[in-house]
């Protein structure tokens, strides 16, 4: 006889799940899943949309990542109606994400993984949030904001509004910055940079610290392949190759976005709205990761100074390839570093300025693009037809490449936790925070976002003996 | 706002997070709003699980699920007053679109009938059943406070957060998003209807004088206007106005269809065909409220069935 076991609510993760354990006969955990219960399925309610609305409607998957949707959306379109997108089109998007990506991160580090971080896994969950660090932290807190804030105010000022930007449209940008709005984003961007040294520094040794005080999280491993995107080998976020490592760091495969329906091949759960993805390689279907972690695994360097010489000491410290799941958030901030890095570099170029869209006409045809969500890669695929209508979605989202070893890691932690019955807060917190190491996007990946209640349903052959939970 | 502090729990239904993330939009004043009040729950950020009595309930998204009911349901018995916050709690917001589809329908195109889905078969066990449409938020619960806009400017909330804590009535008016647009209308020559995005636009003309559909005069400001600065017409992500709301006999495209009539040669009745055309972008966030969907001449389901026949 075998049992399941339900964690409910996971909160501080965009997203709404619960947590399915499978027992064996003997009481020992068999597996475990992460329940997602939203659906909205905008692969069908997008058919017979206006293409050109594309951007600004997908951005309304995820107000967690719309800019990024926005862009796959943009430039799916783009493919499917032959855009020659002008230059300064594509780094003004590429400048508006790198706001997007500081201010994302930022939030992430600060306000969902920074609690964990500063206050520790197992501390009062009253104080254990964005306000607690704001008393306890306020020089921290107070800068982590600023930088959230200046990120998101890049986007906006580029994007015409923070969430939900509306600019982003196939062609290119939909309008012509001033120098004053240039002038601003460059102050904002340079402001950035230096708010993100000085807080790089207390951000690992918290991260360390917590390593050291729950050794546990350092076991907490997952030797998957990776999956990200290169531009010349180096890191990229808007644009690129795909490239596939394996555990070992070996490159497996490298492909276009156009060609994702002969590399990935998404399964269903009965038990779940969200849709796992595995890599197609030698015939096999192979668990992989994706995020920034993944990136920086995958990556041969970064293409800025400041964090490139960051993902050198990062590997000097833990090695070429990084299989800890906890050290997604040092991955993180490497990439913070970047966007912040970029985003001086794209604001001064010369390049960015002038026309920013190209005219654009329907045909028939197909358009596949993709981008690097914060949480990882996200697709986009349309069939439009000549009227400008769209025929046929698809997407994959960041959080389904991770599903497949999210819910190994969950058995992995459940076995190592025990189940010790339906008040144990210990499973709660430890299952709570090995989701949380994956900052799964669950709105993004049932194309739904919806609160995340946690819940253990303890299943035994199908049936639930019991729930834990902390409802009152 | 006041020195004692406010007990507020945020909810999200069918939701995507942004109005969520509009409300860290605060920026520097989200430290003030801190002060103010003692935020109790809010799945995004805090690590409370339960809901406890507070005294303003703020909740996004719609209701797409039996679970979202459930929820709903609860924040009521726990909250004094209850703010439906933004578009998808007002009128059901963009995943209203689905009301086109059967459940059937969606599901079988996510999970079986799908170009990388392999053995798929929709999930039937454990997950919420998903209602059979999409509900705004006051079909299932009494609603003490409107806040439309996807997601509503910071500013709105701010000051509808501050009004509830006072006791008194929010200031906002019942402006259309035209009021604060800055691009002139005038008379043109135009003839035929503009995509917008086969050759330049005119950056300060009015889209309607330009041939080019904007929603901005049927659709309430809560967002302050930010799109026709940047070169894009709005699309009505805040709702329509009171106007459209309340008179039976007003709607989005016959509103659109007689300024833009007024305003260029392309007669109303070319207006309103365009504008059925293409209804499932143009009434894509409202289309769940009764006070759109169930208007005499609100037919949407049948101009998207004959969108979609079109090959
Ligand atoms: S109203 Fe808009 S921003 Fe708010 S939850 Fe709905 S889609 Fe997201
Ligand atoms: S219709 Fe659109 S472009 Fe014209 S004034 Fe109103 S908001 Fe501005
Ligand atoms: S689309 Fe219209 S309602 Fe939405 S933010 Fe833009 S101007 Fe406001």
């Amino acid at each position: 006889m075998s049992q399941t076991i339900i964690v409910d609510p996971v909160t501080r993760i965009e997203g709404h799940a619960k947590v399915l354990l499978d027992l064996d006969d003997g009481g020992k955990v068999k597996s475990a899943g992460l329940v997602v219960n939203e659906l909205r399925g905008f692969e069908r309610i997008l058919v017979g949309m206006q293409a050109a609305t594309m951007p600004a409607v997908t951005a309304r998957i995820c107000g967690v990542c719309p800019s990024a949707h926005a862009i796959a959306a943009a430039k799916a379109i783009d493919a499917a109606t032959h855009a020659e997108v002008p230059v300064a089109g594509h780094l003004l998007r590429e400048l508006l994400y790198m706001g997007h990506v500081i201010h994302s991160h930022a939030v992430h580090l600060f306000a969902l993984a920074g609690p964990d971080l500063l206050f520790g896994v197992d501390s009062d969950p009253a104080k254990r949030n964005i306000v607690g660090i704001v008393e306890a932290h306020p020089v921290i807190a107070k800068k982590a904001l600023r930088l959230r804030s200046l990120g998101q105010k890049i986007n906006e000022t580029l994007g015409g509004r923070g969430v939900h930007p509306v600019t982003v449209v196939a062609g290119g940008l939909s309008f012509v910055p001033t120098p004053e709005r240039m002038a601003s984003v460059t102050e904002m961007a340079t402001e950035a940079l230096a708010l993100v040294q000085e807080l790089a520094p207390p951000i690992i040794q918290a991260l360390l610290a917590l390593l050291e005080k729950s050794p546990q999280l350092a076991g907490i491993k997952q030797e998957t392949a990776y999956l990200g995107t290169v531009r010349n080998g180096k890191l990229n976020l808007y644009d690129g190759t795909l490239r596939l490592v394996g555990a070992d760091g070996k490159i497996l495969k490298e492909f276009a976005a156009a060609a994702y329906a002969e590399h990935l091949v998404e399964h269903t759960y009965d038990w779940s709205y969200m849709k796992p993805v595995f890599a197609k390689v030698d015939g096999k279907e192979v668990v992989y990761r994706v995020g920034p972690l993944a990136r920086v695994n995958l990556a041969d360097g970064m293409e800025t100074p400041l964090a490139d010489a960051a993902l050198t000491a990062f590997r000097a410290q833990w090695g070429r390839v990084v299989h800890v799941t906890a050290l997604q958030e040092h991955a993180r901030l490497i990439e913070l570093l970047y966007a912040c890095e970029k985003a001086v570099l794209l604001a001064k170029d010369p390049a960015a300025r002038g026309n920013t869209l190209a005219p654009v006409t329907f045909t028939a045809g197909r358009g596949v693009a993709h981008v690097e969500a914060p949480r990882g890669t996200l697709l986009h695929d349309y069939q439009v037809d000549a009227a400008g209508v769209v025929r046929s979605a698809n997407l994959i989202v960041a959080t389904q490449h991770n599903y497949a070893a999210i819910n190994r890691s969950l058995t992995q932690s459940a076995e190592a936790l025990g189940v010790k019955g339906p008040a144990d807060g210990n499973l709660l917190n430890g299952l709570e925070y090995t989701i949380r190491t994956y900052d799964p996007c669950l709105s993004c990946a049932t194309h739904a976002v919806g609160r995340m209640p946690m819940q253990v349903s303890v299943r035994k052959d199908g049936v639930v003996l019991y729930d834990v939970r902390r409802d009152s | 706002m006041t020195t004692t502090k406010v007990s507020v729990n945020v909810e999200w239904l069918s939701a995507c997070g942004g109005c969520d993330t509009s409300l860290v939009d605060l920026h520097e004043k989200i430290l003030q709003l801190f002060d103010a009040v003692q935020i109790q729950h809010w799945p995004l950020i805090t690590d409370i699980k339960e809901r406890p009595k507070a005294k303003i309930g703020l909740i996004s998204g719609a209701v797409r699920s039996q679970h979202d009911h459930k929820v709903a349901v609860e924040m009521r018995e726990r909250c004094d007053a209850i703010v439906a916050f933004g578009t998808c709690a007002v009128y059901g917001g963009i995943s209203a679109a689905s009301l086109a589809h059967s459940n059937a329908e969606i599901l079988d195109r996510v999970y079986v009938h799908n170009p990388t889905t392999v053995g798929g078969a929709a999930p039937k066990n454990t997950v919420a059943v998903l209602e059979d449409k999409v509900l705004p938020l006051d079909e299932v619960i009494p609603v003490d406070l409107y806040l439309p806009g996807c997601p509503p400017h910071a500013n709105f909330t701010f000051e509808a957060l501050a009004a509830v804590i006072a006791g008194r009535v929010p200031k906002a008016r019942d402006e259309s998003v035209c009021g604060r647009c800055k691009r002139t209308m005038k008379k043109t020559e135009v003839a035929a209807i503009d995509s917008g995005y086969a050759h330049p636009m005119d950056p300060s003309l009015c889209f309607l004088s330009q041939g080019q559909i904007c929603l901005g005069s049927v659709t309430l400001d809560r967002c302050l206007s930010p799109c026709t600065e940047v070169g894009a017409a709005c699309t009505g992500c805040a709702g329509p106005t009171m106007q459209i709301l309340t008179e039976p006999n007003r709607d989005l495209r016959t509103e659109v269809a007689e300024r833009m009539s007024l305003l260029t040669k392309i007669p109303a009745a070319k207006v309103v065909e365009t504008m059925e055309a293409g209804a499932k972008s143009h009434y894509a966030y409202a289309m769940a409220t009764k006070m759109v969907g169930s208007k005499p001449t609100f037919l949407i389901k049948k101009w998207i069935e004959k969108i979609e026949a079109t090959t």
